[in-house]
């Protein structure tokens, strides 16, 4: 990490120190205004507790939005009745917090509103990232919390009542409940346990060790049936499923031991078991309680949907127009979209004709004209004009509800590295299923009243618990972590490929460089314009496109307007204004001929041009991310090649590789080039990660091993992209890549940890020389240290 | 040792009771953030901000 390190957002800072904040009387360097207006906030507060208690930030997080949302909209009644409950004596709400990542965040959250005039109560909840906000409508508005939320860096999101009950909650308190039956009960049987055990040796009446018996039989009953449903569930699912995984001999176990010490303590036979079966039970109950908070806090399904989809939409009844919560909207609802906005729901277009980008739906980038009687979908975005749509499918049911559910299946369905293992494992069942019948008749021949005890062992001794916790325990760890680093991994094989990666493809635009272009000099070849015309009719030509140079196009209050706008991914846009054709772009693409132009020096240079000849030249120059050259030299160490493709002109990418360092690097590359150049190094045997936006290479993306696409990409890329890297740094690439080499590295312990475990175990048990409780021991260790282990990843790379 | 008969059921009572009341309380969704009650303890609510020069 670099050492000058915003120390709000941790994003690098400048050389010149040009914000600064004195927190405990310590001059800090900060990043921005913004970074330096939220730590004062929090300083002034009394709050700067906050920066020594928190965990070390990602690059970025905390950041203020670039934009000040209006958050007084939400201060009207309309909107109180759309996201509070005002049933009790104040208003009550629900507002996701994006932004939060540790316990001090919920803290700073909490002790913020709490000092805030008016508010009751507001608890966080740091695994579904819920504020619960409870306050007095008379003296602040829902506007308000909502705006100190977002001076604290925060991105808050209000919530319609009905989606607050989560289902993380709901499965975190069952098992707290499981996993609490489950230690008392054992506590308890372990003790009368211990008494039964001093009985053995110094003599104990028949009666009094048959009241302990039945007490514990008592204590168990409930941690069998309560605590220990989720094996036997499993167990049932994996026959019907004829897929017997690890839940499977366990659950033959614990009833096993179970209805075996019931009949001897009926009977008064010779021994019970149940100490055996409680200690079993809660180790396995505990070991699946750790899992379930690794999973709910590796990533928050909600973002995606939630930050596509407007908070509020404007519903016209009648002749009014009223502000409403999209989630309030009904079927048959008319709505008006205006220009800019994005679709609330799916619907029909009744009035207006636009234009409407639909990347994120169809991997289109060209935006498509809609007219009366068109179907529009929801996230889609409303690009010109204003537009009245009827709804007809709402939150989940629309498409890109179920875009989103299909992509959160993908995200929980297993990569096929664990799928194999999980198949190991099924075999491996049915072997030890094989192994405890032929014990049993074995013993059962050779010493009856040994028989049930030994078998018993083995099938808790072999329990492949360890064998199939190995791949997946590390995966969840490798995933959590990786999301704290800002890497969101959607497809699972990607850790697994991104172990072996070799070489790395750099995108220039967008990805190397900020992204946020200026144009530094204007060329005009032909007198009929001058300057500032050429500017706006690029401008107007530039509004359909989503390629990071159209930024620099932006002109406030252009009077231009093009018509009939046509992007060529990777050539430039065309567009009609005042009857002539119009082209922006590459010189080839504009001259209609061979290019043959001279380039700006170390400048992306676009032309302007008509009638196949060029009007006029802007250089434009993106600025190289501050810590591109660190990250660039350090993935060098790490043995990767680096190459750096573009479709720029040679003098720009030549620079851009110059001052990065990267020999290899192409220039004026269409998006074929760029997948020939990784498909020529695939069949050379390289393993290639291409690190892009995607906006107009969607395909080179998909045709790499692992793609990695920053956020401020177009949706394109978020689609297609195995990881998304969050934020503006580039630095959690060489994180990622280390991590993932430490996954596999780590399922290879885990791995070889279980088989000589087993390998040790099995024979010893079947043997007769592992009684049943020394079994249970050893079985839940060796999945405690598989567990402990994976979860060494979880702290990877933190100081 | 004929008090273990009483003893024993009465220890039983009162696990009985603790499993309701923990279960009570995690219907009330006290034990929903396992995180932050950790950390509370520690930090001030009330440090006084730094006295801004020249305002």
């Amino acid at each position: 990490m670099s050492a000058r390190a915003c120390f709000h957002c941790a994003l690098p800072v400048d050389s010149r120190d040009r914000f600064q904040v004195e927190i405990d009387g310590e001059l800090k360097s900060v990043c921005c205004p913004g970074c330096k207006a939220v730590a004062e906030l929090i300083r002034d507060t009394g709050m700067s507790d906050y920066y020594t208690i928190r965990d070390a930030p990602q690059p970025g997080t905390g950041r203020p939005a670039d934009d000040a949302t209006e958050w007084r909209v939400f201060d009207s009644d309309d909107m109180l009745c759309a996201f509070a409950d005002t049933s009790g004596d104040g208003a009550e709400a629900t507002i996701y917090v994006g932004g939060m990542y540790c316990a001090a965040c919920s803290w700073l959250i909490e002790t913020t509103l709490a000092k805030t005039a008016g508010i009751q109560t507001a608890e966080v909840s740091p695994v579904t990232h819920r504020l619960r906000v409870s306050w007095y409508p008379e003296i602040t508005g829902l506007g308000g919390i909502l705006a100190s939320l977002a001076n604290l860096g925060y991105k808050p999101q209000p919530l319609a009542p009905e989606s607050s009950a989560r289902p993380e909650v709901a499965e975190q308190r069952t098992a707290l409940k499981r996993l609490l039956v489950a230690s008392l009960g054992m506590m308890q049987v372990m003790m009368f346990a211990v008494g039964l055990y001093a009985g053995d040796f110094q003599g104990m009446d028949a009666e009094t060790q048959r009241f302990l018996r039945i007490v514990s039989l008592i204590v168990t009953t409930p941690v069998v049936f309560y605590s220990a449903r989720p094996f036997f569930a499993g167990a049932w699912r994996g026959i019907v499923s004829r897929m017997p995984g690890m839940d499977l001999p366990v659950a033959i176990a614990i009833a096993a031991a179970f209805l075996g010490s019931t009949y001897t303590t009926i009977i008064s036979g010779p021994a019970v078991w149940f100490d055996s079966v409680v200690m079993f039970v809660f180790f396995l109950t505990l070991g699946r309680f750790l899992e379930m908070r690794a999973r709910h806090r590796s990533i928050d399904r909600s973002t995606a949907l939630s930050t596509l989809l407007p908070n509020t939409v404007t519903r016209i009844d009648g002749d009014r127009q009223t502000t409403v919560a999209a989630s309030q909207l009904l079927v048959d609802d008319l709505v008006l979209v205006k220009p800019g906005e994005s679709m609330p729901a799916d619907g029909i277009l009744v009035e207006g004709t636009t234009m409407v980008d639909e990347a994120l739906l169809t991997g289109e980038a060209e935006p498509c004209p809609k007219s009366a009687g068109d179907d529009v979908v929801a996230g889609s975005i409303n690009l010109d004009g204003s537009i009245r749509i009827r709804v007809e499918k709402t939150g989940s049911d629309t498409t890109l509800g179920t875009i989103t559910r299909m992509s959160e299946r993908a995200r929980y369905a297993r990569p096929a590295f664990v799928q194999l293992s999980d198949r190991i494992a099924s075999y491996i069942v049915i072997a030890i299923l094989f192994i405890a019948a032929a014990v049993a008749t074995y013993w059962y021949i050779n010493a009856p009243d040994r028989a049930f005890i030994i078998t018993l062992s083995v099938l808790v001794v072999t329990c492949p618990c360890a064998l199939a916790l190995a791949t997946p325990a590390a995966f969840a760890a490798a995933g959590s972590r990786l999301s704290e680093l800002h890497l969101l991994v959607t497809n699972g094989n990607a850790i697994e490929v991104m172990s072996k990666a070799t070489r790395v493809l750099f995108d220039k635009t967008g990805t190397l460089t900020r992204g946020a272009p200026v144009i530094v000099s204007t060329r005009v070849f032909d007198d009929a314009f001058d300057a500032t015309q050429c500017r706006n009719i690029a401008a107007a030509l530039e509004t359909v496109s989503t390629h990071p140079v159209a930024n620099a196009f932006t002109v406030s209050g252009n009077e231009v307007i093009a018509n009939e706008q046509r992007i060529e991914p990777g050539e430039g846009v065309a567009g009609t204004i005042a009857g002539y054709r119009w082209r922006l772009g590459r010189h080839a693409y504009v001259t209609g001929g061979v290019s043959n132009a001279a380039e700006g020096d170390g400048y992306t240079s676009v032309y302007l041009g008509t009638d196949g000849r060029a009007v006029a030249r802007f250089d434009i120059h993106d600025e190289i991310r501050t810590d591109a050259a660190s990250t660039l030299s350090t993935l060098r160490s790490m043995g990767l090649s680096l190459a750096l493709v573009s479709g720029d002109n040679k003098q720009a990418v030549q620079q851009v590789a110059g001052e990065l360092q990267v020999s290899d690097f192409h220039f004026g590359c269409t998006p074929e080039d760029k997948l020939g150049i990784i498909r020529s190094a695939q069949k050379a045997g390289e393993t290639v990660v291409m690190v892009g936006d995607g906006i107009n290479d969607a395909p080179v993306l998909a045709g790499a091993d692992v793609s990695i696409a920053p956020v401020h990409g177009a949706l394109l890329a978020q689609t297609s992209a195995d990881v998304i890297l969050v934020g503006d740094a580039l630095q959690p690439l060489q994180l990622g890549i280390l991590l993932s080499r430490q996954t596999m590295r780590v399922v290879r312990q885990n791995l070889s940890w279980a088989i000589v475990y087993n390998a040790i175990a099995l024979p010893m048990a079947a043997l007769g020389f592992v009684p049943p409780w020394a079994a249970a021991i050893g079985m839940s260790a060796s999945s405690l240290i598989v567990v402990l282990n994976s979860l060494r990843l979880s702290r990877f790379g933190a100081p | 040792m004929n008090i273990i008969y009483v003893l024993i059921p009465l220890a039983l009572l009162l696990l009985g009771g603790a499993v309701w009341a923990f279960f009570w309380a995690v219907g009330n969704g006290q034990f929903d953030d396992l995180d932050t009650p950790a950390v509370r303890v520690i930090l001030d609510d009330d440090k006084k901000p730094p006295e801004k020069p020249g305002s």
